[in-house]
């Protein structure tokens, strides 16, 4: 199912932002003029990731600064261990589609 | 507490790991040097200042030493008088935005937390200008107190390397040859900053973040010195490697920075004693440990932290071991203010495995708050965690612990015992652990166990003779003799010897 969940033009690149689709809180993050979508939801201790920063592909959670990355969910440091889950993104015109 | 009976450890366990350890147990190629050299053990009351052996305390004289209190000019500051490059000192002032941010923990002695005054330490001492491997080159006055503490005989004799740090720089440091011709880098890390960038930026914060809680981001922002160790892969490093760190200054804060690799196949043995000399107000210890452990590889880090009562020692200590890596933390607390230390290990690879021996003391106005923290993130892992602590005149210990197991990490196995030993009415211990297992295909094993010291135990040792200080030290001694066994002769001696000072006079 596909789903238009934001406008790119108000995701400027360098930054995030979260949305809600069916309950699910969502991340949208523009790094370097390409947008990714992750959990917003860190899996080390559930800290949403929102608050935190985006530095190029990466993002780091607010709380003990496990940092991920967008592109893959993959953790890379502590004291997170397993990945963020993601979800494919297509652009359309200047519409954010999820395909959830 | 005494929290219901699990299988007792099979002592079968602990004979492996003592031959297991033979090797070190052998006392060759250790550094005499590790303890302070002996002294006539003093008759005073437990917690009065003349009891500290290491007390002595050296006239102040610093090429630098920074204003008190924490400011974005002062971490810049120390970024630009070490000539770091720019990616340091970004990483610096991003940690210190997130000092700022964090609250302090909201758990733990938070009274006596509360007394820490940030804005009341100096951050950074510069005590020579730079590092020195000739002996004779180091000031006189840092001789002094290194000869104190017996560091340059024995480095000659035995050691396989030294980093003796002097307040925030390490100012004597020396690498034997061999190590060198086999591609082990050991240095400290300013130097490593600047000879292996590389590495440093690929490994640097990966096991603990700035931002994993106040104190790590703290030391990320202003760390000094503190030890590099890379062993390529294959190489096994027979002899421990040392460092000595020391705290001179009044009010300072002493941040320093440990990393530590083993590439695939390697293997090490990393000694850090501490001891500080006697002064009167608080001063902060926070240091940051990373241990990386590739495949097949394996570390051990041995730590004895015996700081002045003044201290407030707030450590990260954390290790990753990739697939069957082995990581091993023996940590001893006997000094200090206030210890907030939990050694942990992440078995992040299938057949990994982690142990964590650990022991503390507590004695007046003291508090001992120490653990173990063991995350099993991959199938066949294995844990050991072993803890034993000792209370008297009114100290405190709390067990912190904590055992993870994630979803697929089929076939992990996981034991912790931690036992404490009280010595009198005043004192108290408590035991915190946690178990979060989200795999049911895997065994937890705990037992927990508090007891008093006992009159019959105490009054058979003295119908043989023995004094009620010298009986005392003797139980308490073989309490602790998992541990003491596990540490090199020189360690050990220096141990029953604390034990024994700490025990005079304590049952009541
Ligand atoms: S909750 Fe994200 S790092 Fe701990």
């Amino acid at each position: 199912m596909s789903r238009v969940v934001a406008r790119v033009s108000e995701i400027v690149p360098g930054t995030t932002r979260a949305v809600n689709v069916d309950g699910v809180d969502i991340l949208l993050c523009n790094a370097g003029g390409a947008i990714y979508a992750i959990e917003d939801l860190c899996t080390h201790d559930g800290s949403p990731l929102d608050q935190g920063t985006l530095d190029g592909a990466c993002v780091i959670c607010p709380r003990h600064g496990a940092t991920f990355d967008v592109r893959t969910g993959e953790a890379l440091t502590l004291p997170a261990v397993l990945p963020v889950p993601t979800f494919a993104v297509t652009i359309e015109g200047d519409d954010v589609v999820l395909d959830l | 507490m005494i929290l219901p009976a699990y299988p007792p450890v099979k002592p079968e366990k602990i004979l492996q790991l003592r031959l297991h350890n033979l090797d070190y147990a052998a006392g060759r190629g250790y550094a005499l040097c590790a303890m302070a050299p002996q002294v006539q053990p003093p008759t005073a009351p437990s917690g009065s200042e003349q009891e500290y052996q290491h007390g002595f305390h050296d006239p102040e004289h610093y090429v630098f030493k920074s204003g008190k209190g924490l400011t974005r000019e002062i971490v810049e500051r120390i970024s630009s008088m070490k000539q770091e490059p720019e990616w340091m000192r970004d990483f610096r002032l991003n940690a210190y935005e997130l000092f700022m941010s964090k609250p302090m923990p909201s758990w733990g002695d938070t009274a006596l937390l509360s007394e820490i005054d940030f804005a009341d330490l100096h951050y950074f001492v510069k005590s020579t200008d730079g590092p020195e491997r000739n002996w004779d080159d180091v000031p006189d006055d840092i001789k002094r107190t290194f000869d104190r503490l017996g560091i340059p005989e024995a480095e000659r004799k035995f050691l396989s390397g030294v980093s003796a740090q002097y307040e925030s720089e390490v100012v004597y440091h020396s690498v034997r040859e061999d190590l060198e011709r086999a591609g082990v880098l050991f240095c400290d890390m300013d130097t490593a900053v600047k000879l292996h960038p590389e590495i440093i930026r690929k490994y640097l914060s990966t096991v603990i973040p700035p931002g994993d809680n106040k104190f790590a981001a703290l030391n990320s922002a202003v760390w000094s010195g503190g030890s590099f160790v890379y062993v390529p892969k294959g190489v096994e490093v027979k002899m421990p490697l040392q460092a000595y760190f020391r705290i001179n200054a009044e009010n300072m804060g002493q941040f320093e920075r440990t990393l530590i690799i083993a590439d695939e196949g390697a293997k090490v043995h990393y000694i850090e004693g501490c001891t500080a000399p006697k002064f009167s107000t608080a001063s902060l210890h926070s240091a940051v440990v990373e241990l990386i452990a590739l495949d097949g590889s394996s570390i051990r880090y041995t730590t004895i932290q015996n700081w002045y009562r003044n201290i407030f020692n707030l450590v990260t200590k954390r290790a990753i071991a990739k697939r069957n890596a082995t990581v091993e933390w023996v940590d001893g607390n006997i000094g200090s203010r206030l210890t907030m230390k939990y050694p942990a290990i992440y078995l992040m690879g299938e057949g990994a495995r982690g142990e964590i021996l650990s022991m503390a003391f507590a004695g007046e106005g003291q508090h001992q708050d120490a653990g173990a923290k063991v995350i099993h993130a991959a199938p066949n892992t294995t844990s050991v965690v072993t803890n034993k602590s000792v209370v008297a005149h009114g100290g405190k210990t709390t067990y912190r612990g904590l055992v993870e197991i994630y979803p697929g990490a089929v076939g992990a196995k996981a034991r912790v015992r931690c036992d404490a030993l009280i010595m009198d009415d005043q004192s108290s211990s408590d035991t915190k652990p946690t178990m979060k297992i989200h795999e049911q295909r895997s065994t937890v094993e705990h037992e927990a166990s508090v007891s008093k010291i006992g009159e019959e135990q105490l009054f058979y040792a003295m119908s043989r003779g023995l004094t009620e200080a010298d009986a005392t030290a003797m139980i308490v001694n073989g309490f602790f003799d998992f541990f003491i066994k596990e540490l090199p002769m020189e360690y050990a001696v220096e141990l029953n010897r604390l034990v024994k000072m700490e025990m005079e006079g304590s049952v009541g």
